[in-house]
């Protein structure tokens, strides 16, 4: 048992906080907060690729590093501090590369891995699962891929697609056995999708935040080579969802609004007490505490999820448990900092009266998002309470 | 990060949970209760057979020189049984607190006993006010002739000081050079020592006691004059994650039953388990626990290893108050009416809850520590 960090992690996290400081100093990129992700630069990418640092739990063999994911947690980690724009490569090194090593033929993980791994052009990905009539119930879908010949024929519509509008490739869950007494999880499979196929549109769809952050996606007619198909074919609910329990559960949805939640500390550290009623500054006092703690705890959670993916276990419940208790934390950050600075929490980036660098009124507006994207939080409730605790269905 | 369970600490917790399955099931706990003393003679010698008393006292006073995890461990266990004992008042607070301050002859005398189980220790920390005041305490200690003292004043909710063959004392010396509160051991049988039994919310046995000139020898000073506050302030963080294992033990123990219990009751022609707001509120309860253990785990690692841990000790007792609280509210909530039976254990884990929430300081207390420590 240990719950301090070795000297070699200490290390690895010092050498990638200097990275990062010298890359703000540079001003490579701002370190505010808003979206989940922030939008990448593979420039930026590429640094981290030369350093190691993508694809880092990979095994060597696939252009990785083998190195343990608490180890990944502590990059992870540093990177979600200060926000850095990570998003050319984020979905393609927490998912699609673990997914291809998983369950991807020979010929997908030389064809992907190694180019991923180097932040190459040519390898962002997006996630093709939600469409308009299947959200949370994902075994729901019904864009369908046809064989025919070496091809799969794609058609149908997909939605809230993330960055759909700079990627190259989409990972799609699409139905491929189309009788329709054909049991609902065993009938869609998983493919990569190179976004270029003619017969894919990308249409923008305006956030509540004002950004064309996600999208619809429509596919008439794509033809894809079979090659395409990842893992089994008709077993891609089951695929997501194994694969969904080692990548639920990262940092992000701990920090999403992390320099928020330091700018509120020392926003109070900076407040003369004698210019707030004492009674307002117990309040926040023992609010932030709380928050302080929920903060810590959550901490802990993703890292003892990390812990147990490198024991060789599954951490299904656990990843679900972390990402609900993480996700809620985040929406209270925001909520109790705009209790605390008042009025001017609504005023948006860019005057000097908006408090917080206008972190606070992004965070406000993202908010929302915490607790659906990737699972609803009461999804993640039922597969704790389904799966870990092993409460009946019915 | 670490987060495996070390072998000797899975042995202690392996024969602890063992032994209180066997010796100390919901029926016995609930016999030993009713009993005068509160506490099973029988099992607090076996206790010390297997050298759980003296658990991280020294060997050469016969302790078993284990660590404070070991002991963290085997308070959990205590906790989940829900264990009637002094252990937490002689084993945790009263043990360490003579081999950090007595001297050399205080300890040959009495750590041996205690650790046998031949003497029973106890710790008076509140006072009239009910919190805790080894800082600055209300009793006051009067010095007479011959180097004696009288003490004067109340301490509250003193737990066995029926049974404690000792018990130990922050008051303050009037006129006294020094300004800090003294440590002593005092004779419960002292004349102007009176101890007026208290009926509580758990059935512990815990007793008002009220300092009427009670007469101490000089000798009974534990730790030097003036060094009482500093020496309870050493073993107070200790003490405090203890009393979380405790916790998180009971906790365990509560989102076990209720899982169960939601999974056999039927209603509606299926098991309460099966319905939604049930899977939500259970999944309330499994996160409490989960996060109570990794944060109380954390407390006692860095305070075993020496580490800093002022903040992490804070954080783990103000979040161990809220949850184990709202595990036994939802505990009581999913057992429906049963649950509010005298029959039923559930409401000695919500007292039980309500209790330690009380001990060692409460949310806010922990709260203000953890603002502190942000410099906020
Ligand atoms: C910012 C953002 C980015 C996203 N990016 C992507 C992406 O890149 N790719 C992608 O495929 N999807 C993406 N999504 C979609 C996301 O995965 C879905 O929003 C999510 O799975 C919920 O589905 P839904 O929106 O259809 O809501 P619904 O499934 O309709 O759910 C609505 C409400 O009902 C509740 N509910 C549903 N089922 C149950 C149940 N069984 N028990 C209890 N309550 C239930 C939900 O918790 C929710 O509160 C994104 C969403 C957001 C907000």
């Amino acid at each position: 048992m240990r719950f301090t960090f070795t000297e070699a992690q200490e290390a690895f996290r010092a050498e990638v906080r200097e990275f990062l400081r010298s890359e703000i100093e540079a001003g490579t990129f701002s370190t505010q907060c808003g979206d989940l992700i922030q939008p990448g630069s593979r420039e930026f990418s590429q640094k981290l690729a030369e350093r190691g640092w993508i694809g880092m739990t990979w095994p060597r063999e696939y252009g990785g590093q083998g190195r343990p994911y608490v180890e990944k947690a502590i990059l992870m980690e540093e990177l979600f501090r200060v926000q850095a724009p990570i998003g050319y490569h984020f979905l393609a090194d927490r998912q699609v590369g673990p997914a291809l090593i998983h369950f991807g033929s020979e010929w997908q993980k030389e064809h992907f891995l190694p180019r991923i791994v180097r932040a190459d052009e040519g390898v962002a990905f997006c996630l093709l699962f939600s469409e308009p009539n299947a959200g949370s119930d994902l075994a729901g879908v019904t864009a369908t891929a046809v064989r025919d010949g070496d091809d799969y024929i794609v058609n149908g519509q997909k939605v809230w697609t993330s960055a759909a509008h700079a990627a190259d490739y989409g990972w799609l869950l699409a139905k491929t056995d189309l009788d329709s007494s054909a049991n609902r999880y065993e009938s869609a499979s998983e493919f990569i999708v190179d976004m270029k196929t003619p017969g894919i549109t990308v249409r923008p769809i305006v956030n509540m935040a004002g950004q064309s952050h996600f999208n619809e996606v429509f596919f008439e007619n794509a033809r894809i080579p079979a090659k395409s198909l990842v893992g089994e074919e008709n077993a891609g609910f089951k695929q997501i969802m194994a694969q969904m329990d080692y990548e639920r559960a990262g940092l992000e949805r701990l920090m999403q609004n992390y320099p928020l939640f330091e700018q509120l500390k020392q926003h109070l550290r900076d407040t003369d007490p004698s210019e707030t009623p004492e009674a307002f500054r117990a309040w926040a006092r023992d609010q932030v505490a709380q928050l302080e703690i929920e903060y810590g705890i959550g901490r802990l959670l993703c890292y003892h999820t990390a812990w147990t993916i490198d024991q060789g276990k599954a951490p299904t419940a656990q990843a679900a448990m972390c990402k609900a208790f993480c996700t809620q934390y985040e929406q209270r950050v925001n909520d109790m900092a705009s209790q605390i600075l008042g009025p001017v929490c609504q005023i948006r980036r860019g005057v000097a009266w908006s408090p917080l660098r206008g972190d606070l009124a992004e965070s406000l507006l993202w908010g929302p998002s915490y607790t659906l994207q990737g699972g609803s939080v009461e999804v993640l409730k039922n597969i704790v309470a389904l799966r870990g605790l092993g409460l009946p269905r019915k | 990060m670490d987060f495996g369970m070390d072998e000797q600490t899975a042995i202690v917790r392996d024969t602890a949970r063992k032994f209180f399955r066997e010796q100390c099931p919901s029926s016995r706990m609930r016999e030993i209760l009713a009993t005068e003393e509160g506490y099973s003679p029988e099992m607090w010698r076996q206790m010390a057979e297997l050298g759980w008393l003296g658990l991280v006292n020294d060997e050469s006073y016969g302790g078993s020189g284990g660590t404070l995890f070991d002991l963290f461990t085997l308070v959990e266990e205590m906790g989940r049984a829900l264990l009637p004992s002094p252990f937490f008042c002689s084993s945790v607070l009263s043990g360490p607190l003579i081999e950090e301050a007595g001297d050399q002859d205080l300890k040959k005398a009495l750590l041996p006993q205690m650790i046998r189980g031949e003497k029973i220790l106890t710790v008076a920390l509140l006072g009239g006010e009910g919190r805790p005041d080894f800082d600055d305490p209300t009793l006051r200690a009067h010095p007479v002739d011959g180097g004696r003292y009288e003490l004067t004043g109340t301490r509250l909710l003193v737990p066995f000081a029926h049974v404690a063959g000792g018990i130990l004392v922050c008051a303050k010396i009037e006129g006294a050079a020094s300004d800090g509160p003294t440590l002593f051991l005092v004779d419960p049988n002292t004349d102007g020592l009176e101890c007026v039994p208290l009926d509580t919310l758990t059935k512990e046995r815990t007793f008002a006691l009220r300092f009427n000139r009670a007469r101490v020898d000089g000798d009974r000073i534990v730790g030097g004059l003036g060094q009482g506050g500093a020496h309870m302030g050493h073993i107070w963080p200790k003490a405090t994650v203890l009393k979380c294992a405790e916790m998180l033990g009971g906790m365990e123990r509560v989102v076990e039953m209720t899982v169960a219990h939601v999974k056999e009751r039927h209603q509606f022609g299926r098991p309460l388990g099966a319905l939604q707001a049930v899977h939500h509120a259970c999944f309330e309860m499994a996160t409490c626990l989960e996060t109570t253990r990794l944060v109380t785990t954390q407390a006692a690692w860095l305070l075993s290893q020496g580490l800093p841990a002022a903040k992490d000790l804070a954080m783990a007792k103000a979040w161990c108050n809220d949850a184990y609280k709202k595990c036994a509210a939802i505990g009581h909530q999913l057992h429906g009416a049963i649950g509010f039976t005298e029959e039923h254990d559930m409401h000695l884990y919500s007292q039980h809850a309500k209790a330690s929430e009380m001990t060692f300081g409460t949310s806010w207390h922990h709260r203000s520590r953890v603002a502190d420590e942000l410099g906020i």
